[in-house]
């Protein structure tokens, strides 16, 4: 038992690895929120006066709106005056051309999380758009992608080089008008990524965006739209560490999917911000909305996520299945400790005939950790022979923390089938025996056990990014039990 | 249009309380609660507890409050095997419909009513004070209402072995009337009981039946408990169960819900002392117009206790059926066991489910979970019957039987098991019209 207590300190003291702050000049605005903020936002990206109106419509929305409280989180009032809506890293006249022109602390600072870009180049193929804090700096692979006619760069360009793209698009998924963390976004976006697949291609290669947020006090308000016409395939990564803080940072991101027939987009997720220190000081709140809309027929959108880090984690990431035979999957993993709160989920709607979707959701709560699932599964009265089925397992670790589950089914169609499964446990001592048994650590025994119990998700993941997952959910839980 | 509010929807049936209430500290009770009234939010579908439940037809309806025990000479004294039967009139009882045999001593079993006058410590010490948990509008008005309803007290180490049988008759009126029974039943330590109630009502008698049932079993009490709703179609039916276990104590319950055009029934249970053991099952079967509606809130507050949940429904034509199911768990509930399942069948293309198993745990050493299924009958099974030369409504039918009666079969009377399966072939029976 003491020896159990031990390694739980241990594990809660355990600094956050990626805690330090690179040194960049930043364009940073004071705190605070009006009007004259996002005419300064919009301004200071040359927008056009569309984008701006769109802006504006948003934030007056916004300010009707109330903070939601529905969620199982506990966390001190926003004071959304209190945050600065824009940093930039500073730039000598024109954007950089090339990785050489990129801030080299900038580049140490990828370094130092272990993905250089010149690296990743050459041994993942993978393309990455690079976001620190709010300004794309570092755009690659570009050309290689062009010349199968796929579309991946920065919001901000996007709205300047496809803006017919952008208005027919943004935020016809998510609107502004759909939550106030959605509303807030729409108002004040800082960047965020554009990706669009023409019809009939597979993207050549695996896109991936990584953020990070840098300076203090300063939310990000990322907007990712992927756009995979008809009959193209697209796989996005997702990834995320931030430095060490002591107050809040909000992060309220928007992501839109959209998926015409027979289209499939892939998006991945491990995040792993800042969640605070021992005693619940600190961390990122991260309120992000993510919804897929499978407009086509046998249309697929599929969400994993990995979840170990944020003070606060409030999302939900869901598919409308509007095309008939279409496709709505959801892996997650998340992860509490510490005094971390997760709440997360998602939200299949069945709208077209013979559409299917699974739900694996598997939540880890360690130390004062407290970890929600939360979801919904909604079939129409037009969605004949839909099909879901719903997984939920939790794990606890430790009897100071809580594993909740709150799944909401609507059922208005008597052809669709809909199960629902949630079971919570520890691990149980034979289990642990039998390892200890055959002469494995117990450390070992509980790593090998929690990872054949994200399994199921993590077997999801692009390879890059399970090895990834797999190694952070090991750091995150080194020596929780014993 | 104005939207109703508590105050003028709920203050003016309160206001239509006759007399004061026989004793002082009863007056007292229900002063409290219609002082409650104005706190308390009309249920809406913006609160969670009432999300799928759809009652704002309720408060245009114009109630009127049963304040008198209405006259039962003219009805027909129900069918009972039992020798302990009680009937209670618009929520009243009614002596002339009712027969009680000499019961064991330590055993009291009278209408609320008259237990009032009898000055019963019991009583004044135990009601109200278990339904204390989550009031809502509903419960408050009851309490602030509190006129008759049933009274059992069983002393330590009595069981009595006959089931209790008791009848709520809802009967026609010009005016829909407001029906609020108030139960008590207190079991003493290793006491033990066996308590049947029916819920019905006239063909098309319009009325809304809000009862409220407390129950406090203490350490090793038994009680064994069966209630059947077959209100009239135009019903709206409220049942709140308050439900209190101490150490060791056994609770088993089975709700059968059959009528009503609005049908909720409510469990809250906690515990006060450790392997206490839970046993919940229902069965809903709504077919047009009908909502079958089950809320549980079973509250594992000490160690080691066992709960099983398992709730089925049938739905037919445009039936709709709710589902809320949550089991919190906290810190101290060390070593909990508890399962819920929920299991609907749609048999007609504008049946409707909402379901939500909820799971809400602060322990770790625990055994929880839950699982739900909506979908319609198997092609296959049907096949399967068809091949055998049985027609495919009977085949249906088969089937449903089969589904439901993984319920009925818990049913440990047997003329009572019979009775409900009768009803249930009746209600199949109109599906294959």
């Amino acid at each position: 038992m003491s020896a159990k207590q031990e390694t739980v300190e241990d594990l809660v003291k355990a600094g956050y690895e990626y805690g330090f702050v690179s040194e960049v000049k930043s364009d940073t605005l004071p705190p605070g929120l009006n009007e004259d903020t996002i005419r300064f936002i919009s301004g200071k990206k040359n927008e056009p006066g569309w984008m701006l109106d769109y802006r504006l419509k948003a934030f007056e929305y916004w300010k009707q709106m109330k903070e939601p409280d529905w969620a199982h989180l506990r966390y001190d009032p926003i004071d959304f005056q209190d945050i600065s809506y824009f940093s930039a890293p500073k730039k000598a006249g024109e954007g950089p051309q090339s990785l050489d022109e990129v801030d080299p602390e900038l580049l140490a600072t990828y370094e130092k999380l272990g993905i250089p870009l010149e690296e990743q180049k050459a041994l993942a193929g993978v393309a990455v758009d690079a976001v620190f804090d709010s300004v794309s700096v570092a755009t690659t692979f570009r050309k290689q992608l062009a010349d199968a006619g796929v579309i991946f760069c920065s919001i901000s360009e996007a709205v300047h080089d496809y803006p017919e793209l952008i208005q027919k698009y943004l935020g016809s998924v998510v609107p502004h008008t759909d939550n106030f963390f959605a509303a807030l976004n729409a108002a004040v976006f800082s960047d965020g990524t554009f990706v669009y697949i023409p019809e009939g291609v597979r993207c050549p290669m695996e896109l991936s965006t990584y953020f990070r947020i840098n300076e203090a006090k300063t939310g990000q308000f990322e907007r990712t739209l992927i756009v995979a016409e008809k009959d193209s395939q697209v796989s996005y990564l997702e990834g995320c560490t931030a430095p060490m803080r002591d107050e809040n940072q909000l992060h309220a991101a928007v992501v839109e999917l959209i998926a015409m027939e027979d289209a499939k987009i892939k998006y991945s997720t491990v995040q792993n911000w800042y969640p605070g220190d021992e005693n619940g000081v600190g961390g990122i709140y991260n309120f992000v909305t993510k919804r897929g809309d499978c407009r086509g027929d046998r249309a697929h959108i599929s969400w994993t996520q990995v979840e170990t880090g944020s003070a606060i984690t409030w999302k939900y990431p869901s598919c409308i299945l509007q095309g008939d035979d279409a496709v709505g999957e959801f892996y997650s993993v998340a992860v509490t400790r510490g005094y971390q709160q997760a709440d997360t989920g998602t939200k299949m709607y069945h709208i077209g005939k013979n559409t299917r979707s699974t739900i694996v959701s598997k939540g880890i709560s360690a130390a004062h950790g407290q970890n929600a699932y939360r979801g919904l599964v909604r079939m129409g009265t037009k969605a004949e022979n839909a099909r879901n089925h719903t997984q939920c397992d939790s794990l606890l670790i430790g009897d100071q923390c809580g594993a909740h589950t709150f799944p909401y089914i609507e059922v208005r169609n008597p052809t669709a089938k809909v199960e629902h499964e949630a079971t919570t446990s520890k691990i149980s001592e034979d289990q642990l025996f039998y390892c200890r048994q055959r002469g494995l650590k117990e450390e070992d025994a509980v790593s090998m056990i929690v990872n054949g119990f994200c399994k199921e998700v993590f077997n999801e993941l692009p390879m890059e990014f399970a090895v990834e997952a797999r190694k952070l959910l090991n750091v995150t839980l080194e020596g929780a039990v014993g | 249009m104005s939207t109703p509010t508590t105050t003028n929807w709920a203050q003016a049936l309160v206001q239509q309380r006759s007399s004061p209430a026989p004793a002082a500290w009863l007056d007292n009770l229900r002063q409290q609660a219609e002082s409650r009234l104005d706190r308390l939010p009309l249920p809406r579908r913006k609160l969670e507890a009432w999300r799928y439940s759809r009652i704002d037809a309720l408060f245009k309806e114009k109630f009127t409050p049963v304040v008198q025990a209405p006259d039962g000479a003219s009805l027909q004294r129900p069918e009972s095997n039992s020798p302990h039967v009680l009937v209670f009139v618009n929520g009243w009882f009614s002596p002339s419909l009712s027969s009680l045999e000499q019961l064991p001593d330590g055993i009291t079993l009278k209408s609320l009513a008259q237990t009032l006058n009898d000055e019963d410590e019991q009583l004044r010490q135990h009601l109200g004070s278990i339904a204390d948990k989550d009031e809502n509008l509903f419960t408050a008005l009851n309490t602030a209402l509190i006129n008759d309803g049933l009274f059992l007290h069983i002393a330590t180490g009595i069981h009595l072995d006959e089931p209790i049988e008791v009848f709520y008759l809802n009967t026609a009126s010009e005016e829909a009337l407001l029906v609020q029974p108030r139960n008590l039943l207190v079991l003493e330590e290793q006491a033990e009981a066996t308590l049947v109630e029916h819920f019905l009502g006239g063909k098309g008698n319009d009325y809304f039946h809000n009862n409220i049932t407390e129950i406090l079993l203490l350490g090793k009490a038994k009680l064994n408990h069966y209630r059947i709703q077959d209100e009239s179609s135009n019903a709206w039916h409220l049942s709140n169960i308050f439900l209190r276990q101490g150490e060791q104590s056994h609770y088993h319950g089975i709700t059968l819900s059959f009528g009503g055009k609005w049908a909720r029934t409510d469990y809250r249970t906690s515990f006060s002392g450790a392997e206490a053991d839970c046993n919940l099952r229902g069965l809903y079967v709504a077919g047009d117009d009908q909502l079958g509606d089950f809320h549980l809130d079973i509250h594992h507050n000490w160690p080691a206790c066992n709960s099983r949940e398992q709730f089925k429904g049938l739905l037919y034509g445009k039936g709709r059926a709710v589902f809320d199911g949550r089991i919190l768990v906290d810190r101290i509930a060390q070593l909990t066991d508890a399962q819920l399942t929920n299991d609907n069948l749609m048999l007609t293309r504008n049946a409707e489910v909402d379901t939500k198993p909820q799971l809400e745990i602060y322990a770790d050493d625990v055994k929880c979970s839950h699982g739900t299924t909506v979908g319609q009958l198997d092609p296959q099974h049907i096949f399967y019957l068809r091949s055998r030369g049985i027609e495919e409504t009977m085949a249906t039918h088969m089937l449903c039987q089969g589904f439901a009666q993984e319920i009925i079969d818990h049913i440990h009377l047997d003329s009572l098991r019979e009775q409900t399966l009768q009803r249930l072939q009746h209600t199949l029976k109109k599906l294959q019209e």
